[in-house]
């Protein structure tokens, strides 16, 4: 049905606001910059300050834009699990892909964590954070590959579910198993990347993590009819035409990329993936995914970009690590919203 | 007769579970089995007896096990998106637990029709605002799904069956949690949606009264795999339908067109009487256990008499002959 | 009975006295070892404890008494050790304390800063036992590692009790942690093992932190012996800090390499502040409060990296190459520019151990004469970098 002619301008709103933030989060940081040297590097990339101008452009803009990315990935894989699995609680993580990820750093950082051999691995010609980023596609990879597998002989998606997170779990109990063993500077490393950081990304990876992220959103825009369709469920869906093989393969595919990529890059972030989609929905009053997916992109980012702004502490020379800020905003956003539906039948 | 060739044509068919894996359970087949454009066919048969399977299987939710299925000119072996655009489905529970309003959920059903975005031309909203109407539902269009009772839940679900305008509709059960109205209605719904659209309808149904009035064609499963198609009242008057039931322990009797729930018989009774007072004043007997006959020489009688326009019961046979002016007050002295 | 020892006493002394005046180390120390005359205390030579402030050691007639202050966060609580000779009875009023049987002969130790003690006091062949054999550098343990002699017996979260007691070495050094006074050793405290926490890690300044071999030595019985050593390392690093001190250019530095868009940078009153300070270099956070290091923001240390002379302790990377492939932002930084990078893994063992922390830490002297060398080349022209490298 039509929205109301409040939605332009809801839209309007909420771009106004994107812009906002987005603004907000380049001028804020533990380094006072007036506002008029931020606006000036924005449009004219040059400032008489050349400290201010590499900290804008090099340190502000990339995580900016990584938050955007974030938010982006995060919140629309989220949507399509909520779909998938017809849960209002699901998110990206369920599937175990965030916890692959989380294997392949770990084992990295800790299994394989000595410095011999963290010596032998560069004189192959690896090293540096591309190291740890590419283990965690692997390991994200691989476990998509164990769940695409599982998912083609399931019958119901429920099932898929709880073998999603049983692998999840698995993953994290080998995880803490390495992490029992190591050394505690090891251990202290892998837990600040589990803590997630939307600053570490910048130049090649933004790029690449850009392209994955752009490729997910694609995917999972192309597939919105389909979504549609499974709100229905399994058998209804494919009465209308949709497999559940095949929109199962889509869905993880697209979720994958999306949040594996952001898992890899920033390290595992949560409560995005809940909570956004359920503010869409409630925000566009709609279930209907052409219009949701570029919503949960829309306040994904907003989301993620306030977090971030939050997380710098403006003025202080410290950061929270994205992750709290996440789960301290997200959780109540999810009770306020449940609270306000008081139906949890009708997410 | 059927001068068209069937919407669906099943040969050989043989349902059941396991296909491709060791453990095949054949629950019925091979059958022979055809539907036809405007008419209704209800299927009928205990608990048990794979009515669900039989219904998945012939709409394509599930493999069969062997055999052919086609779709009139289509034929066999279509995709799910091919075969969406033959069959559309109305299944047991309505979906109400997502935040879809009617109209949207109704507009679903032109998934197969429309474009790759999932927007609606002007024939498709067409075929939405007709389905509604259809259904009665026309004012629901804006409420959210969650907020309607079951019934009218199941009527949007057969709108939007009905919005996905294929040759053949099938349901599995679609009035099982409805309350005895909305039975009724949906039954009608359907039989009339046969009737003037020429589609095909198959309804699996435990409402054997509803379903032997509204029915054009009954297929009647038994345990263990045995189908009876006919006419219902063939079926009927032949003692298919009785016997198909009497595995069961149940009794349908034939005179009434109704199951009887029949404990162990008491006593007999006669009973004299005629139209609606002696139709009730019967089944208020059996219900108490008495055999209830017309024979002259039993002792137990009762009569019914009209007094200005009201009945009243006349017991004999027990002790001094009464009157009562009350059913309730015929069994109490008859229980005594 | 007690005249009788003080007399015997005073003779040992003087002996000892005249072969340390002798100034022949080893025979010496032999010497001071065999002696432990049965029931003979404060026949040593006693040391004094002059820059940590972790530990003190008195000398009782037949008794050392060795106090560790153990810092549980906010609280400092202090562990007693009676350090006893063979037989020697036991001196009443110290219900708490743990009894250790000096000189100690076999020793399991947790950290490559407790081999390096070890080592300096000459007694490295007397580890039977390490958490773990990863992290060694010093060739006496690791020909013993190699002859077999060592057992490995997990690291601090799952120490392998059962293993340490039958093993029963003299001594448990382990680090100061906040979970020690919780009870965390009573297995092996409770079994007779003592378990002695060192805590140099804590100390504020270099000379502190090297200082803890004088521990060793109460333990060994090698007082003599490691005072003179540590008393020649102490002039050469107070010689070295003068000059330092008194450079005239104090060049700007920046330490450590940032993870993730957080940069641990040590904090004000911690003991790598001290090195910057006493090598003559100009270190923004050296006024900051806090032992340990300071967790900032990228943002907050990336201007004083795009601005400084140096950049020091570059974390694991051993090429300019490597640094890039971190983050390409560091390539910004005027020291990447200049080439001014030295990363303290010169000393670096086949198996990947640092020396740096192991022999470095009871070398303070040869510490800061590299980074004086580094960052005043002029006034040590001829010292050759030990620990550090620049890199390529």
């Amino acid at each position: 049905m039509t929205n109301s002619p409040s939605g332009p301008l809801r839209l309007t709103g909420l771009l106004l606001l994107l812009l906002l933030v987005f603004l907000l989060d380049i001028a804020i940081g533990s380094v006072r910059i007036p506002l008029k040297e931020v606006l000036q590097v924005i449009f004219s990339a040059h400032t008489d300050n050349d400290t201010w101008t590499y900290i804008i452009t090099q340190i502000r803009i990339p995580k900016a834009f990584t938050a955007v990315m974030a938010g982006c990935g995060l919140s629309v894989s989220g949507l399509q699990m909520q779909t998938l699995f017809r849960n209002p609680l699901a998110e990206p993580s369920m599937l175990g892909i965030t916890a692959g990820a989380s294997l392949g750093v770990a084992a990295i950082m800790l299994a394989g964590g000595n410095i011999a051999t963290l010596y032998t691995i560069k004189e192959l010609g690896l090293s540096g954070s591309w190291m740890i980023t590419g283990a965690a596609c692997l390991g994200a990879a691989l476990i998509m590959m164990l769940v695409l597998s599982v998912s083609g002989t399931v019958k119901n998606n429920v099932m898929m579910l709880i073998i999603g997170i049983m692998i999840g779990t698995i993953t994290l109990s080998i995880i803490s198993i390495w992490q029992y063993f190591s050394e505690p500077e090891l251990i202290k490393d892998y837990l600040l990347w589990t803590f997630g950081s939307l600053g570490g990304t910048s130049g090649m990876q933004l790029v690449i993590l850009g392209l994955a992220i752009i490729t997910g959103l694609v995917i999972s825009f192309f597939s919105c009819k389909m979504l549609d369709a499974l709100l229905l469920g399994e058998n209804y869906a494919r009465s209308m035409g949709v497999t559940a093989k095949r929109a199962r393969f889509i869905i993880i595919c697209s979720t994958s990329l999306l949040a594996g990529s952001i898992t890899a890059f920033c390290g595992p972030i949560g409560f995005v993936g809940i909570a956004v989609p359920h503010m869409a929905r409630l925000l566009f009053s709609t279930s209907n995914h052409r219009i949701l997916i570029p919503g949960c992109c829309l306040i994904g980012t907003i989301l993620m970009l306030l977090c971030d702004v939050i997380a710098q502490l403006p003025g202080s020379n410290t950061v929270l690590p994205i992750n709290i800020i996440t789960a301290l905003v997200g959780a109540p956003a999810v009770i306020w919203i449940i609270l306000r539906k008081n139906n949890l039948r009708a997410y | 007769m059927d001068k068209q060739p069937p919407l669906l044509q099943a040969r050989g068919l043989s349902i059941g579970y396991g296909s491709g894996s060791r453990n095949v359970c054949r629950i019925s087949g091979p059958l022979d089995l055809a539907i036809h454009a405007g008419k209704m066919i209800c299927l009928l048969g205990p608990n048990g007896s794979g009515k669900s399977t039989l219904l998945r299987t012939l709409s394509g939710l599930q493999p069969a096990l062997a055999g052919t299925i086609e779709m009139g000119a289509e034929g066999g072996g279509l995709s799910p998106a091919r075969l969406a655009k033959q069959i559309s489905l109305v299944l047991t529970e309505p979906v109400r637990d997502n935040s879809l309003t009617v109209y949207a959920l109704v507009a679903l059903g032109r998934y197969p029709h429309s474009n790759w975005l999932g927007i609606l031309n002007d024939a498709d909203k067409a075929m939405v605002h007709q389905a509604l109407d259809a259904t009665g539902m026309t004012n629901y269009a804006a409420r959210k799904m969650s907020t309607l009772s079951d019934g009218e839940s199941q009527k949007v679900m057969l709108a939007r069956a009905l919005a996905q305008d294929t040759p053949l509709m099938m349901l599995d059960e679609p009035t099982a949690h409805l309350d005895l109205p909305s039975r009724i209605q949906l039954m009608q719904l359907l039989h009339q949606l046969a009737g003037t659209t020429g589609k095909g309808i198959l309804v699996s149904t435990h409402e054997l009264d509803l379903a032997l009035q509204v029915a054009d064609q009954v297929w009647l499963l038994q345990t263990g795999g045995q189908i009876d198609r006919g006419v219902p009242e063939d079926l009927v008057l032949n003692g298919i339908f009785s016997a198909a039931f009497d595995k069961e322990g149940i009794h349908f009797d034939m005179t009434t067109g109704m199951f009887r729930i029949h404990p162990g018989q008491l006593k007999e009774i006669r009973l004299e009487g005629e139209g609606v007072p002696a139709f009730w004043t019967q089944r208020a007997l059996r219900r108490k256990g008495f055999s209830v006959t017309g024979d002259p020489t039993t002792t137990l009688s009762v009569r019914i008499v009209l007094e200005k326009e009201q009945p009243v019961w006349i017991m004999e046979g027990k002790g001094a002959g009464q009157e009562f002016t009350s059913l309730s007050g015929l069994l109490n002295a008859l229980a005594m | 009975m007690k005249k009788k020892i003080s007399a015997f006493n005073i003779c040992s002394l003087i002996l000892t006295g005249a072969l340390l005046l002798n100034g022949c180390g080893q025979p010496a120390t032999t010497a001071a070892d065999s002696t432990g005359s049965p029931g003979g205390d404060s026949d040593t030579a006693r040391t004094v404890i002059r820059y940590a402030r972790g530990f003190t050691i008195e000398y009782h007639d037949h008794y050392k008494l060795l106090h560790i202050l153990n810092h549980m966060g906010e609280k400092v609580d202090t562990l007693e050790y009676l350090l006893l000779r063979k037989d020697a009875a036991l001196p009443p009023g110290y219900p708490h304390a743990q009894v250790i049987r000096i000189p100690v002969q076999t020793m399991v130790v947790m950290s490559s800063m407790h081999v390096a003690l070890a080592d300096f006091a000459g007694v490295a062949d007397r580890i039977t036992g390490l958490g773990s054999f990863q992290y060694i550098y010093s060739p006496i343990v690791r020909s013993n590692i190699k002859a077999g002699k060592l057992t490995q017996v997990g690291l601090d979260g799952n120490l392998n009790n059962e293993l340490l007691i039958t093993m029963h070495p003299g001594i448990l050094m382990a680090s100061s942690n906040p979970d020690a006074g919780s009870g965390k050793y009573k297995t092996l405290t409770d079994a007779g093992i003592p378990v002695v926490m060192n805590a140099e890690w804590l100390e504020t300044t270099p000379l502190g932190r090297a200082e803890w071999v004088k521990l060793l030595a109460a333990l060994t019985d090698r007082e003599a012996l490691v005072d003179k050593k540590f008393d020649s390392v102490e002039q050469a690093y107070n010689s070295l800090a003068q000059l330092g001190a008194g450079a005239k250019q104090k060049p700007r530095v920046i330490i450590g390499m940032p993870y993730k868009g957080t940069w641990f940078t040590p904090a004000g009153e911690s003991y790598m502040s001290r090195f910057l300070l006493d090598a003559g270099a100009v270190y923004k956070w050296s006024a900051t409060r806090g032992i340990g290091s300071l967790s900032l923001n990228f943002e907050t240390v990336a201007p004083e990296a795009l601005q400084s002379d140096y950049w020091l302790n570059v974390g694991y990377v051993d090429t300019k190459k490597e640094i890039t492939a971190q983050d390409e932002r560091y390539g910004s930084f005027k020291p990447y520019k200049t080439g001014q990078l030295y990363n303290y893994n010169a000393r670096v063992n086949d198996i990947g151990s640092n020396d740096y922390w192991e022999s470095g830490g009871v070398n303070p002297d040869v510490v800061l004469a590299d980074m004086i060398r580094i960052l005043h080349p002029e006034l040590l022209p001829d010292h050759r970098l030990v620990y550090y490298k620049q890199l390529q």
